[in-house]
């Protein structure tokens, strides 16, 4: 078990920085209490640095699944989580402090909320970097509930009570989206933990190496195993928003704030889809550079756990972008979009990692998909966190509020407009070579139809982000619009403009980070394939007549 | 393997191997529900307000039990549950840590690891100080 501890470097520094964060945080004196949020920001950068230098060389030493995903994986959590720490900044004690100032409320610890929202915030991203470093069943359990618990809270959090200044209506919308994202969560995580069982009753083991080589085609065929990992997979998909876990997602997006939307879209969709890479490919895929493919060329996935990811895939795309163009409220776009976005990661698992190279590599063009996914999305959540009704704060709601955003503030119509475009794909930005990746993956796997529907829902897609555009830069503002203000927190504006920039420059290096993220789909050379038939006993013939005089005859 | 497959391979797989836990299911159904049945068949039924009370040497009862309580109790109760969670680890480390070499390796790895395990206990309740929960005024 010690020998993990090298590659645990960055959980390690997390968590040494959220317990400082938890005390730090209550303290009665404002400057202290204002470090908070700068602690969390360097816990995150020490958490990356320590990320990247993970070795991927020891982490296949040691018989890791996927060598190359826990540097990767971490590095990726903490670059988005540094821009999220900026984006969070004012999200909670907003009020209460400006009641502190004002001399009409004195500091008290037990009201104050800002030390259990950062320490929460570093929680989760702590849990979304345990499930990269999983080889185990228990392990990957427990990060997964170790990323999605704090969210949960953070939904109510997010919203200021009545009695600091909050709206009330928005406050108890929140306190609903908390509830019911934790009864669903709950119901997700009951569902992937019997599956769990299921697989770990089917196989005897826990590890995912040896869950692999029960699995493997040349293996006896294993139902439970099966069943369970299907369910493993269905479970999964609530922590990724995908159909058929999707319900919460426009409500509890919607319910929780600007911020705490953009955190609940990336950091349980990450463990979400790292958790399904790493049963993925214990279940099937994997190829190794000594030439020894697994299952033939590329690997199989059992076709039951293939079926359901085709379906999943296909009703995630589609209901996200229709359910999208149907909304008028600008976070349930958003929320819906998320959702669609989910489906075309889908479609990198299901296709595989081919031969290895970036454009035959599904599960490369998935995990490339989700550090595009991760900036541009923030940026367009980032744009909505940096804006606000004058009147009473509130944010804004329809995406009529949006009109004429461009004339109005040039800097974020421009960061909205590159972050939308992003998403819909459009050639020189980030998220087109990121769809490039998961479209030829899926045509090398021969997965033509699947293709197709991904084709035709980016065409659907264009419908609403274009609509989203239009509304920034081509409508003029009306009167209404003259109540939207941008908040007092520079931090936010600066995370949504690092997120445009990311969009465009990243792109220029996406060469270096395709090839990362294709280390990073690279199967451990320490899973060999142990088919467990051999190891099993034949059963004893019937007993004969002859056999049964002949132990006589011995005795 | 398609659906037919699958039905079949479920259906041939050892259902005789279930047969106590369906023998037990059984037996507990049938202790737990004679048992209500019996009482209610040839038990006798006497109530009164004497009865009803609390039994032999309880307090006899004021109110309702669905009172607002003060907060503090919650609260104890749970810093209470941090030390009994705690407590709950130790038992099994200290029935394994005897069973180590004294002084080897794993002896160190051992204790190092409870430690840990019991510094995130002091964080717990230096949050706990610091929220102000063990201030009684």
């Amino acid at each position: 078990m010690t020998e993990r501890l090298p590659l645990l470097l960055p959980e390690i520094a997390m968590f040494i920085g959220t317990c400082l964060v938890l005390v730090l945080g209550l303290s009665p004196s404002l400057a202290a209490r204002k470090m908070t949020g700068i602690v969390t920001g360097g816990t995150l950068l020490l958490a990356g640095i320590l990320a990247v230098n993970t070795s991927t060389g020891y982490a296949s030493q040691i018989g890791m699944p996927m060598p190359g995903l826990i540097g990767f994986g971490k590095a990726l959590i903490a670059l988005v989580g540094l821009l999220l720490v900026l984006l969070v900044a004012g999200t909670v004690d907003r009020g209460y402090e400006r009641m502190i100032l004002a001399g009409r409320a004195t500091y008290n610890a037990s009201r104050a909320l800002r030390a259990e929202f950062y320490a929460f915030f570093l929680f989760s991203l702590m849990g979304a970097m345990l499930c990269a470093s999983a080889d185990d069943l228990i392990w990957l359990f427990l990060a997964l509930e170790l990323t999605s618990l704090p969210t949960y809270v953070m939904v109510v959090m997010s919203r200021a009570g009545s009695d600091v200044g909050g709206d009330s209506k928005a406050w108890s919308r929140a306190q609903e989206a908390s509830v019911k994202y934790f009864f669903l969560g709950a119901l997700g995580a009951a569902i992937f933990l019997y599956g769990f069982a299921l697989l770990y009753g089917g196989t005897g083991s826990t590890k995912l190496v040896e869950i692999g080589a029960a699995l493997s085609p040349s293996a006896e065929p294993n139902t439970i195993a099966i069943i369970g990992l299907v369910m493993s997979l269905v479970g999964v998909s609530f922590k990724i928003a995908a159909v058929p876990m999707h319900f919460y997602t426009a409500d509890v997006y919607e319910g929780a704030s600007a911020p705490v939307a953009a955190f609940l879209a990336f950091t349980p969709k990450t463990a979400g889809i790292i958790t399904m890479v790493l049963l993925a490919t214990a279940a099937g895929w994997g190829y190794r550079d000594t030439g020894l493919m697994i299952g033939g060329d590329r690997g199989t996935l059992p076709p039951a756990a293939d079926v359901v990811l085709w379906i999943m895939a296909i009703a995630t795309m589609t209901v996200g972008n229709v359910m999208a163009w149907m909304q008028t409220s600008v976070k349930r776009v958003l929320a819906y979009s998320s959702i669609a976005h989910s489906g075309y990661m889908l479609v990198g698992i299901i296709a595989g990692p081919g031969n290895g190279s970036f454009e035959q590599n599904g599960i490369a063009a998935t995990l490339f998909y989700l550090l595009c996914y991760g900036v541009m999305n923030l940026g367009a959540f980032a744009v909505l966190a940096c804006l606000e009704n004058s009147s009473d704060e509130s944010e804004l709601q329809t995406v009529d509020d949006l009109r004429g955003l461009g004339r109005r503030h040039p800097a974020l119509g421009w960061v909205f407009v590159l972050c939308c475009m992003s998403m819909l794909g459009l050639p020189p930005l980030l998220g087109f070579i990121g769809k490039f990746g998961l479209f030829t993956s899926g045509i090398s796997a021969g997965r033509l139809p699947l293709v197709v529907i991904l084709g035709l829902n980016s065409a659907i897609a264009a419908f609403y982000y274009l609509k989203l555009v239009a509304m920034v830069w081509l409508e003029e503002p009306g009167d209404a619009q003259d109540r939207v203000r941008p908040v007092p927190f520079g931090t936010r504006r600066i995370a949504a403009i690092l997120s445009a920039t990311g969009v465009v420059v990243l792109a220029v290096f996406a060469n270096q980070l395709a090839v990362s993220s294709q280390e990073a789909a690279r199967r451990g050379p320490g899973v060999m394939l142990k088919p467990r038939s051999a190891e099993r006993v034949e059963p004893a013939a019937p007993a004969t007549p002859e056999s049964v005089a002949a132990v006589d005859r011995v005795r | 393997m398609d659906g037919l497959t699958l039905v079949t391979t479920l259906a041939q797989s050892n259902i005789a191997a279930y047969l106590p836990i369906m023998v037990i299911l059984t037996m507990a159904l049938t202790f737990a529900i004679g048992n209500i049945v019996a009482t209610k068949l040839i038990g006798p039924s006497r109530t009164g307000e004497i009865k009803g009370q609390a039994y032999e040497s309880g307090m006899n009862p004021i109110g309702t039990a669905r009172k607002r309580f003060n907060v503090r109790f919650f609260l104890i109760a749970m810093v209470f549950l941090v030390f009994d969670v705690e407590v709950v680890f130790l038992y099994p480390w200290a029935d394994t840590f005897t069973d180590l070499a004294t002084g080897g390796k794993d002896a160190a790895l051992w204790l190092g690891r409870i430690l840990f395990f019991l510094l995130t206990t002091v964080v717990a309740y230096l949050y706990g100080f610091r929220k102000g929960v063990f201030r009684f005024d």
